[in-house]
């Protein structure tokens, strides 16, 4: 079964359709990378999968694990395991990493009728994986994204990602303004995530990350719509030659 | 026709023998003094621009029965849900105005640091209060101020001696026991910090019951050179409370003042607080956190006078309103010439949760020298979508996301508190606020 199957959405932005009649479907365990110029609807696509408002769904279709995803709140999404790794997160003062990660990760809990896990072992938990992202443990007690360089909010975001746990994860531009070694850690962060189960969609600009993560299928979005699907040889092709050669197929 | 004016003075006339200090001719004319002030000038006008916020008729039209005895009956059991901890603290208890000595508990004080009710004290020692009691302001604006000068009956007296510490915090409980009769105390404090000396003071205030009562208090504090005091305020009465407040400060060389006020209840309060920085080097930081809700009303109102050269002050006030609350802060800072190289930075942020819930805030400068360093500033907001949906997408709902982002609005300032002891207190009493119920 697929995780995720999107048929014919259609999706406007104040009255202005952004998403003309995307199809696209995902297997459990596939990486699939969107890649698309500016204003195509990559975010807008993003953004409509975790329920932000704002965002008028006019037709089709999104079914998560074979259920109708558009009914759901944006928190019971992420109890039911879809994530977004966002492409600028917000900063939020006095509220430390480590209390968002417990609230989350025990509402994750309640959701799957699990017991809380209690303060010490959730500390150990949070430790290791903040380890595993080079995070240092006083990271944990920071104000969410506050004064985090980009760099930092990306890391954060996969921090979130790798204690959460998800089976559907989104990241939003997770490889922009990272330098060579960044991006390199956010690779691995995504590869130590991959297994047989959990799917992931990477918007993206550039073929950097998708050469260190390898993804099974590569999605051009141009005006709102998938106008080809390949391999990475594709997502080589668009960094050569830019998306100029697909207007007439988007056409 | 009688006026809340004449049954005050009437009350006076009546209870005046009754008093603390009536038998010590100073201390009786202090008090017929302030009576005298209170009747020339009455309470103050809402055309005063410092009182032009406060609903002073809603405050002040209501006539209060003042009791001139200590209340009997409590068991120290009734205190518990007050207390800041059973144990570890000094404490202080009064009861609907009066010292209650089975209430109290002042074991273990070090050598060196004089605790005592006002009350007691008046008796004892008139001579050495009257420099402290003696107002020397008066004015259209000091009427609460007179009418405390003229009627207070109890409160507490606290002297350290040079270089003593309290290693404790002291807690002075001020609970008033509603009834029908509705009634106003009029707590007086006085506290003298040695040079060097240290404590850390809390003051709070609470009801018993939800019958309307009114507190009308006043605190003051000298620091001696190098003297540190922690002065916290809590005010929590019950939602029928007025509440009027005044402490007034004043700062030797190289003192240091950390006041913070935390205000969750009352129905109508407002909290004066002003610092006199009489001394090179002296500092003071003035914290609050308001949060008001229904219909509160909550009006805090600062003044920090660097009269010397090399002072600094620093100031946060940040207010928290929902339902039809009020909010009100203004704040000045006074530096008169020729007096240099004083620091002060000045800052009202608040958060409006309804679109009912309104805040009137001035921070204002009155600089008349050169070289000064200082900053002012006030913002109001509300909470931030981003912020809420962000939680959202990482499985909060609604509500615990909310009350996520108002715990971190105020969480700078309950991060300020020490010790331990009394931040885990105030923590307790801000995570039961009221802001919860609030959509």
């Amino acid at each position: 079964m697929n995780i995720l199957e999107i048929q014919n959405l259609q999706v406007s932005v104040m009255n202005k359709p952004i998403l003309r009649g995307l199809e696209l479907r995902l297997g459990a365990g596939e990486i699939h990378a969107i890649m698309g110029p500016n204003g195509s609807g990559k975010s807008t696509l993003a953004n409509i999968l975790v329920g932000r408002g704002d965002y008028q769904i006019t037709a089709g279709t999104i079914r998560y694990q074979g259920e109708d995803l558009i009914v759901r709140s944006p928190e019971e999404r992420a109890m039911a395991g879809v994530f977004l790794a966002f492409q600028n997160p917000v900063e939020i003062p006095g509220v430390s990493n480590a209390r968002l990660l417990k609230e989350a990760f025990n509402a994750h809990r309640r959701y799957g009728h699990l017991p809380e896990m209690d303060a010490m072992t959730f500390r150990t938990h949070l430790q290791e994986r903040a380890k595993h992202l080079g995070l240092s443990d006083d990271w944990l007690l920071r104000p969410i994204n506050v004064g985090f360089s980009g760099g930092e909010k990306k890391r954060n975001e996969l921090l979130q990602m790798l204690v959460l746990e998800p089976n559907l994860a989104i990241l939003d531009e997770i490889d922009s303004g990272l330098d060579i070694d960044a991006l390199t850690d956010v690779a691995n962060g995504i590869n130590a995530l991959r297994n047989n189960l959990r799917s992931m969609l990477l918007i993206t600009h550039y073929p950097r990350l998708l050469e260190q993560v390898h993804p099974d299928k590569v999605h051009v979005l141009i005006g709102g719509k998938i106008v080809m699907t390949g391999g990475m040889d594709l997502a080589g092709r668009l960094e050569e030659q830019g998306y100029g050669w697909l207007s007439e197929v988007a056409a | 026709m009688n006026t809340p004016v004449t049954l005050y003075r009437d009350l006076f006339t009546e209870l005046e023998k009754s008093l603390p200090g009536y038998d010590s001719l100073p201390l009786r004319g202090l008090r017929q003094e302030g009576m005298q002030h209170f009747m020339d000038k009455g309470f103050p006008s809402q055309r005063l621009e410092n009182w032009k916020y406060t609903p002073v008729k809603a405050i002040s039209q209501k006539i209060y029965h003042i009791n001139n005895h200590a209340c009997q009956g409590l068991d120290p059991s009734d205190l518990l849900p007050y207390l800041i901890a059973p144990l570890g603290v000094y404490r202080l208890v009064f009861v609907n105005g009066w010292f209650s000595q089975t209430l109290s508990d002042l074991h273990d004080l070090p050598d060196g640091v004089r605790v005592e009710s006002m009350a007691k004290l008046v008796k004892d020692a008139p001579d050495m209060l009257e420099p402290y009691l003696k107002n020397k302001k008066s004015g259209s604006d000091q009427g609460f101020t007179h009418l405390n000068d003229a009627l207070w009956s109890d409160g507490a007296y606290i002297h350290l001696s040079p270089g003593t510490r309290l290693e404790r915090p002291l807690h002075l409980f001020f609970l008033t026991a509603t009834s029908k009769k509705s009634m106003m105390t009029l707590p007086r404090n006085i506290v003298v910090a040695g040079a060097d000396s240290h404590a850390w003071i809390v003051e709070s205030f609470a009801s018993l019951g939800h019958f309307p009562h009114m507190t009308n208090a006043h605190s003051t504090i000298i620091l001696h050179d190098h003297a540190h005091v922690h002065h916290l305020l809590h005010l929590g009465e019950n939602h029928s409370a007025q509440h009027v407040g005044t402490v007034e400060s004043t700062q030797k060389g190289d003192s240091r003042l950390d006041s913070q006020l935390f205000s969750f209840g009352g129905e109508r309060t407002r909290q004066e607080i002003h610092v006199q920085l009489a001394g090179e080097q002296a500092e003071c930081s003035l914290d609050g956190l308001f949060i008001g809700n229904g219909r509160q009303h909550m009006d805090f109102h600062t003044s920090i006078h660097h009269t010397h050269a090399n002072t600094r002050s620093q100031q946060l006030y940040k207010g928290i309103l929902a339902g039809h609350a009020h909010g009100v802060f203004n704040g000045i800072i006074t530096v008169p010439p020729h007096v240099h190289h004083t620091q002060s930075n000045q800052l009202s942020t608040n958060l409006l949760l309804s679109d009912t819930a309104e805040i009137d805030t001035k921070p204002q400068l009155e600089i008349n020298s050169d070289a000064v360093q200082c900053s002012h500033g006030a913002t109001v907001g509300s909470l931030d979508p981003e912020a809420l949906f962000y939680l959202q997408s990482r499985g909060l709902d609604a509500s615990t996301a909310r009350n996520l982002l108002i715990q971190g609005f105020a969480e700078e300032l309950l991060q300020r508190i020490t010790p331990k002891l009394v931040q885990n207190w105030i923590e307790k009493h801000f995570n039961k606020g009221e802001y919860h119920h609030e959509s």
